[in-house]
């Protein structure tokens, strides 16, 4: 029962007590989804699924999260469907759909809420969303961004775009924002690359901006402001970042000397298991909640690797009740760094992320390559 | 004019130049199997087969050891109305993405047979393409080859519709190899009425073993057999069209546990060849168990996993049904039937089935079977161990044939 995990606050549990707490709960998916969705069934008996042999979390079968892509997943009746999440990874793939019902809706919602205070507190903070509305509103491209921010917007209040459709500055709605909560505690998210490119560039080098409109001129000097109680919640990824040799560290320094920037929250999220983030810490470690755990997994075999090790990420997630996604296996690679034992105080393990697998470039005449062969 | 300067501006020429696609239309044609295309030929392959280090190359050395003279004299002697055909003008073949040879091989009949070759290679770099190209360019460069010069271009360019339509419109043979869905894409081009067209399109193809005759041999020769399917599997990353997706065991009246046996010795052998040989990308891991849980999700026909490790997926189905080739993926994903007798392999040999790769089975029995039973699938029967194997007959095609036209002389007195 999803109960048994609200007593707790979201990192207090070691490994041990949080996997046996875990284990039951995902146990309990796996029957509830064998007897709900028939497609998991199938996979299950494909797979000679023996519950009784599951010990600990990792024996969960596990699937690649691009099954959602392929095929619709839902251990609920269609009716029920509270709303459809799409996502699609990158432009021109097919989009991954997530059928969530009103349970599992207001289960992500929670949660999330639970493991952010834990960050930044209890209460509901202003949000500067770096990026336009545009990527929200519209439906058509619905993108892993949108999902992010929408996924957010349960947290915060007050919510602002700092961008213009055309990804420029949107100066007097940032200047407005910045001066109603200037030395106060709000959020500012958006993707790493879009924050560097659409936010950090606009200000670099002065730390000022102008613009004019209405025969109005605003001019926002960012020194103008003290955003040192801000959080700066950040996900998408460091690569389009490490591409133009910015690390993770130099972002920070440069978001720290420019906008004086105080606290730092990157994370990792996924469609497939919203509402479980894992989040950074004061000490730059993403963390596993109760609600979540990561394995990571050897790519010859899936067998287990040990902290330190990459290799493919799978996670869990107890959240997912209206579809099978309790247990996927990602396209991500990754480490766990240690376990139960951050300085942060925060318990359970933490993680690296350390990008996107290549894909294969193979041989053959086969058709899946056609779309990579211009024409 | 102008467009054509336009169009020939975007081209990219790796072999030949501007000069010969714009005049290509006047250039004469050649008989098929013409003295210059001959010794051009052989002395390719010597100068493929003089590159230091070309062993570690093996598709460009078979490709090599094709066209040596010898085997060109074979086919020569193969190819009917040898006297009467000539090409057929020029031919536009459009490469495949991922076999970096292919473009070489296309070549080979289309000079052959006497034709202006344009190919057009994938964007993508391979160091195969690159060692071709210099070898040919190199020859192109001696006197003796003057004439064969004006014969062949090898090009590539970026998306373009204009360049594909313009070589379209030009040729009088085209040739597609790739996928349904390039040839879909380049169909959108017309050709002019009187020219053909040659497509290679997706394939399947299939193993079938004698469980009986396998059980019987030593087990030396047992696991020999696995090996030469990791040549026709692995080494493309099961990704050629020509490269088994299912393994078929003809039963007879053996016992369930000798099938065992076979499974055991057949797989075994090549698992170990797998584990020491194939460099296996971590994504492909994921691609195998994705292709296996959204079969498993989708079929309402039981079907079961069997792996050691990743190298190798081998999931048994247990009803015959062609529908299993829609899932598709490469570097070790097998599927594993049994029948008790060879005919129940009928429902496999749908229209995209091109090999069947055969042990302890007579050739002609699988032909017979396909006669008889009037299926549109099975273009080629080899033995396993040779589905990779380079030949002058493709997809059902004798290509140099199809790739010239033979002028008939009605001579009354015959």
């Amino acid at each position: 029962m999803i109960e048994n995990f609200y007593e707790h606050e979201p990192y207090d549990m070691d490994m041990a007590s949080k996997d046996k707490l875990i284990t039951e709960e995902l146990l309990e998916l796996t029957r509830f989804h064998r007897e709900h969705c028939t497609e998991y069934r199938r996979f299950l008996d494909a797979s000679g699924f023996d519950e009784n042999k599951v010990e600990t979390a990792s024996d969960i079968p596990f699937f690649p999260v691009r099954l959602f892509k392929n095929i619709d997943l839902l251990s609920i009746p269609r009716e029920n469907v509270f709303k459809t999440m799409t996502s699609s990874g990158t432009t021109g793939q097919r989009v991954s759909k997530i059928f969530v019902d009103r349970e599992t809706a207001m289960i992500q919602q929670k949660v999330m809420l639970r493991i952010l205070s834990d960050h930044w507190g209890k209460k509901r903070l202003p949000m500067l969303v770096i990026d336009s509305a545009e990527t929200v509103r519209n439906r058509q491209m619905f993108t892993a961004r949108g999902a992010a921010i929408m996924g957010l917007q349960i947290a915060a209040r007050d919510i602002v775009y700092a961008l213009n459709e055309d990804m420029t500055l949107n100066v007097r709605a940032v200047n407005d924002f910045l001066q109603k909560y200037s030395g106060r505690r709000f959020i500012m998210f958006g993707f790493t690359f879009i924050v560097w490119q659409h936010f950090y560039k606009a200000f670099e080098p002065a730390g000022t901006i102008k613009c004019t409109s209405d025969n109005e001129e605003t001019v926002l000097n960012i020194k103008d402001y003290d955003l040192s109680d801000a959080f700066l919640m950040t996900g998408g990824g460091w690569k389009r970042l490490v591409s133009e040799s910015i690390s993770q560290d130099d972002f920070k320094t440069r978001m720290r000397d420019v906008f004086g920037i105080g606290h730092f929250i990157d994370h990792y999220a996924m469609v497939e298991q919203t509402g479980c983030i894992y989040a950074e810490c004061e000490y730059g470690h993403l963390h596993a909640s109760n609600y979540s755990d990561v394995f990571i997994r050897d790519p010859l075999d899936f067998s287990l690797k040990a902290p330190g090790e990459k290799g493919i990420i799978q996670t869990v997630s107890v959240l997912p009740h209206s579809y099978p996604g309790h247990s996927l296996l990602t396209e991500d690679e990754g480490m766990i760094l240690g376990a139960d034992d951050c300085p942060c105080g925060r318990k359970g393990k933490y993680i690296r992320i350390i990008g996107r697998l290549k894909s294969a470039e193979l041989r053959g005449c086969s058709d899946t390559y056609a779309d990579k062969m211009k024409l | 004019m102008s467009e054509q300067n336009e169009v020939l501006a975007k081209i990219k020429f790796l072999v030949g130049d501007r000069g010969i696609i714009a005049e290509c239309g006047r250039i004469p044609v050649l008989p098929a199997f013409s003295v210059e295309a001959v010794a051009f030929l052989s002395d390719l392959s010597r100068e493929l087969l003089s590159i230091k280090g070309i062993r570690s190359h093996r598709d460009v050395l078979s490709y090599a050891y094709w066209i040596r003279k010898a085997s060109i004299e074979r086919e020569r002697q193969k190819t009917t109305d040898i006297d009467t055909r000539v090409g057929r003008g020029v031919a536009f073949h459009i490469a495949p993405s991922n076999v970096p040879v292919n473009f070489a091989v296309s070549m080979t009949s289309s000079l052959l047979a006497g034709n202006i070759t344009v190919i057009r290679v994938s964007n993508k770099e391979f160091e195969e393409v690159d060692i071709i190209c210099n070898a040919i360019n190199k020859l192109l460069e001696k006197p003796e080859h003057e004439v064969i010069k004006k014969y062949i271009c090898i090009i590539r360019y970026d998306h373009s519709d204009q360049v594909t339509e313009y070589l379209s419109s030009v040729c009088d043979l085209r040739i597609i190899w790739g996928g349904d869905a390039t040839i879909k894409e380049i169909r959108r081009f017309p050709i002019p009425s009187r020219a053909v067209e040659m497509c290679f399109a997706d394939r399947y193809s299939m193993a079938v073993i004698d469980a009986k005759k396998y059980l019987r041999k030593s087990k030396e020769i047992a696991e020999e057999t696995a090996r030469k399917f990791y040549t026709d599997t692995y080494y493309s990353d099961q990704n050629a069209c020509s490269s088994p997706r299912i393994l078929i065991w003809v039963t007879g009246d053996i016992a369930a546990e000798d099938l065992d046996v076979c499974r055991e010795t057949f797989w075994g052998a090549l698992q170990k060849e797998a584990d020491e040989r194939y460099d296996m990308k971590p994504v492909q891991a994921i691609d195998k168990l994705s292709n296996f849980t959204e079969l498993a999700m989708k079929s309402d026909k039981p079907v079961t996993i069997n792996k050691r490790n990743n190298k190798l997926f081998v999931i048994d189905i247990n009803e015959a049904d062609s529908d299993i080739f829609n899932y598709k993926t490469g570097g070790g994903f097998f599927f594993q039937y049994a029948v008790k007798n060879l005919d129940e392999i009928i429902p496999f040999l749908e229209k995209q089935c091109q090999t069947v790769a055969v042990f302890g089975i007579e050739k002609s029995e699988v032909v017979g079977l396909v006669r008889q039973s009037g299926v549109r699938g099975v273009d080629r029967v080899v033995d396993i161990g040779d589905t990779m194997g380079l030949e002058f007959v493709w997809d059902g095609y004798r290509m140099v044939e199809n790739m010239s036209r033979v002028i008939y002389v009605y001579d009354k007195s015959k």
